[in-house]
């Protein structure tokens, strides 16, 4: 199956936060428990990705000789091609569909956390219900609208962007469309116009054209799947089991072995 | 104590030793009420046979299980510190490694496995294994107790990749120790030549035969031990 991506066209983006609202109405997400709007000196809101808040437009402030600006940033999951929450979820509640799509499970999830601490973009939320002793919370994040985008339906945000600046389809498609946005932006001016995510982590399922270099906008230059999930999940627990279960034979084996060597009369 | 066992017209006395106080015996037991829970409700997250006890809620009362045992596991060493501070600190220098621990890590296989004992150098109160058992745990305390704590309270305050060493760390940790448990039951409960072990930590005492035979550097004093050693393998290369 062809991957699937989204297309986020930073330049066309007007920060309406439509995309805010229609995540919020189609996935049920509550508005005011993890996200009272407060006011921190800028528009943007709620201030920070939340439990109940699966994208966000981020309002960075950008100055440059033109005068001051805002980069407008739709933060969500990247649906990484290699993606360490996937790997590192003891539970199987995170999983990576065959279109790349990474999906959450909430019943199979039991809120351990590591997908957040994981994740190259610290995109996953943990839910506090329950508090630190009782931890009842799960995890969540952008799913590209798992039960539309399985029915063939654009993912909600994509549906109701009104500045067109969403696009929903297969993953090579949206590469060719963001790759040649970027060069009509380089043409009328914006020198630093470029695509992100095409090759990173495996390659992003949420690609951006950005009119200014990437750290501008409060992304990672050169995003990594995580080292240690690497060791842990790679290295540490193969090596652990077989630690674990050579001790186990070794030690049935030294017991065979002794109990035929030794006449227990003979022991004082 | 002394016990007297009539057996087919011969008489055995053991006399009897003390080697363990009540409150390290009681919390030897307690101690090993509490890393077996913490082992399995953390092997759940670990084997894919335990899978479906780590998902959903049954993960969730795992952790809180895992977690409230640990709180336990935390307190047993600083509740053994605080009632006999003086025993505690004995054991802490019996720990430290001599000379003669070399020779006995050369022999240990011969005589856990095939039962010679002859070249087994002389022992304090706590052989080599004893010793590095206790290391280990001590070693282990610390990192469960730091990696856990961390990741138990300190999601979102400590750096991601702060967080991800404490994952890996714990887990290295459990399977060192998971490993060391192992030997450690075997050597207890089912090695033919380790039958005082489990007598002195039901009864805290030991027999005197058997500590002059695996204890000589306790039972008889270092030098007495080394000198009774050396005539043993004088002996034994006349012999040969």
């Amino acid at each position: 199956m062809a991957r699937k991506a989204m297309l986020i066209d930073e330049s066309k983006c007007t920060a309406c936060r439509g995309c805010q609202v229609a995540c919020k109405q189609w996935n049920e997400l509550t508005g005011w428990e993890y996200s009272k709007t407060v006011n921190t000196g800028s528009y943007e809101n709620p201030p920070n990705l939340t439990p109940q808040t699966w994208t966000r437009i981020r309002f960075n402030e950008y100055e440059s000789r033109q005068g001051f600006r805002w980069l407008f940033l739709k933060e969500g999951c990247m649906h990484c091609g290699e993606a360490a929450c996937v790997d590192v979820c003891p539970t199987k509640a995170l999983k990576k569909q065959a279109d790349g799509r990474v999906t959450v499970e909430l019943d199979l999830c039991n809120g351990c956390g590591y997908c957040s601490q994981f994740c190259p973009f610290g995109i996953p939320r943990l839910d506090t219900a329950g508090g630190v002793i009782m931890s009842k919370g799960k995890t969540s994040k952008c799913t590209f609208c798992q039960d539309r985008t399985d029915n063939g339906l654009t993912p909600s945000c994509v549906k109701t962007c009104p500045a067109q600046a969403l696009y929903w389809g297969d993953r090579g498609q949206m590469i060719a469309a963001g790759k040649k946005r970027v060069e009509t932006l380089k043409t009328r001016g914006f020198s630093a116009a470029n695509l992100y995510g095409e090759a990173a982590v495996g390659g992003l399922g949420r690609l951006y054209v950005l009119v200014e270099k990437p750290e501008t906008y409060g992304l990672p230059a050169d995003p990594q799947y995580p080292a240690m999930a690497m060791m842990w999940q790679n290295v540490v627990q193969p090596l652990g089991k077989i630690a674990i279960g050579g001790t186990v034979l070794g030690t049935f084996l030294a017991w065979l072995i002794i109990r035929r060597n030794i006449k227990m009369e003979e022991v004082e | 104590m002394n016990g007297q066992i009539q057996e087919a017209g011969h008489v055995f006395q053991i006399r009897w030793i003390p080697k363990y106080t009540f409150v390290e015996r009681l919390l030897h037991w307690v101690n090993t009420a509490i890393f077996i829970p913490l082992v399995v409700t953390g092997l759940v997250l670990y084997l894919d046979a335990l899978k479906p006890l780590a998902q959903g809620e049954a993960g969730q009362w795992m952790r809180l299980v895992h977690r409230l045992v640990a709180i336990l596991f935390i307190a047993v060493p600083v509740i053994y510190g605080i009632l006999q501070p003086r025993r505690l600190w004995m054991h802490l220098k019996e720990f430290a490694f001599e000379k003669e621990d070399l020779g006995w890590l050369k022999n240990a296989f011969g005589y856990y496995v095939w039962g010679k004992h002859d070249a087994m150098p002389p022992q304090g109160r706590f052989n080599t294994g004893e010793k590095i058992n206790a290391i280990v745990m001590i070693i282990s305390w610390v990192l469960f107790v730091v990696s856990g704590l961390i990741m138990w309270y300190g999601k979102g305050i400590v750096s991601a990749e702060l967080f991800r060493w404490m994952v890996v760390v714990h887990d290295l940790t459990m399977i060192v120790s998971v490993c060391m448990l192992i030997v450690h039951l075997f050597l207890a409960v089912a090695h033919p030549l380790m039958w005082a072990a489990l007598v002195s930590m039901r009864f805290g005492v030991t027999s005197a035969t058997y500590a002059a035979e695996h204890h000589a550097k306790w039972y008889y004093g270092p030098k007495r031990a080394m000198e009774l050693y050396e005539a043993k393998k004088r002996n034994a290369s006349h012999s040969a």
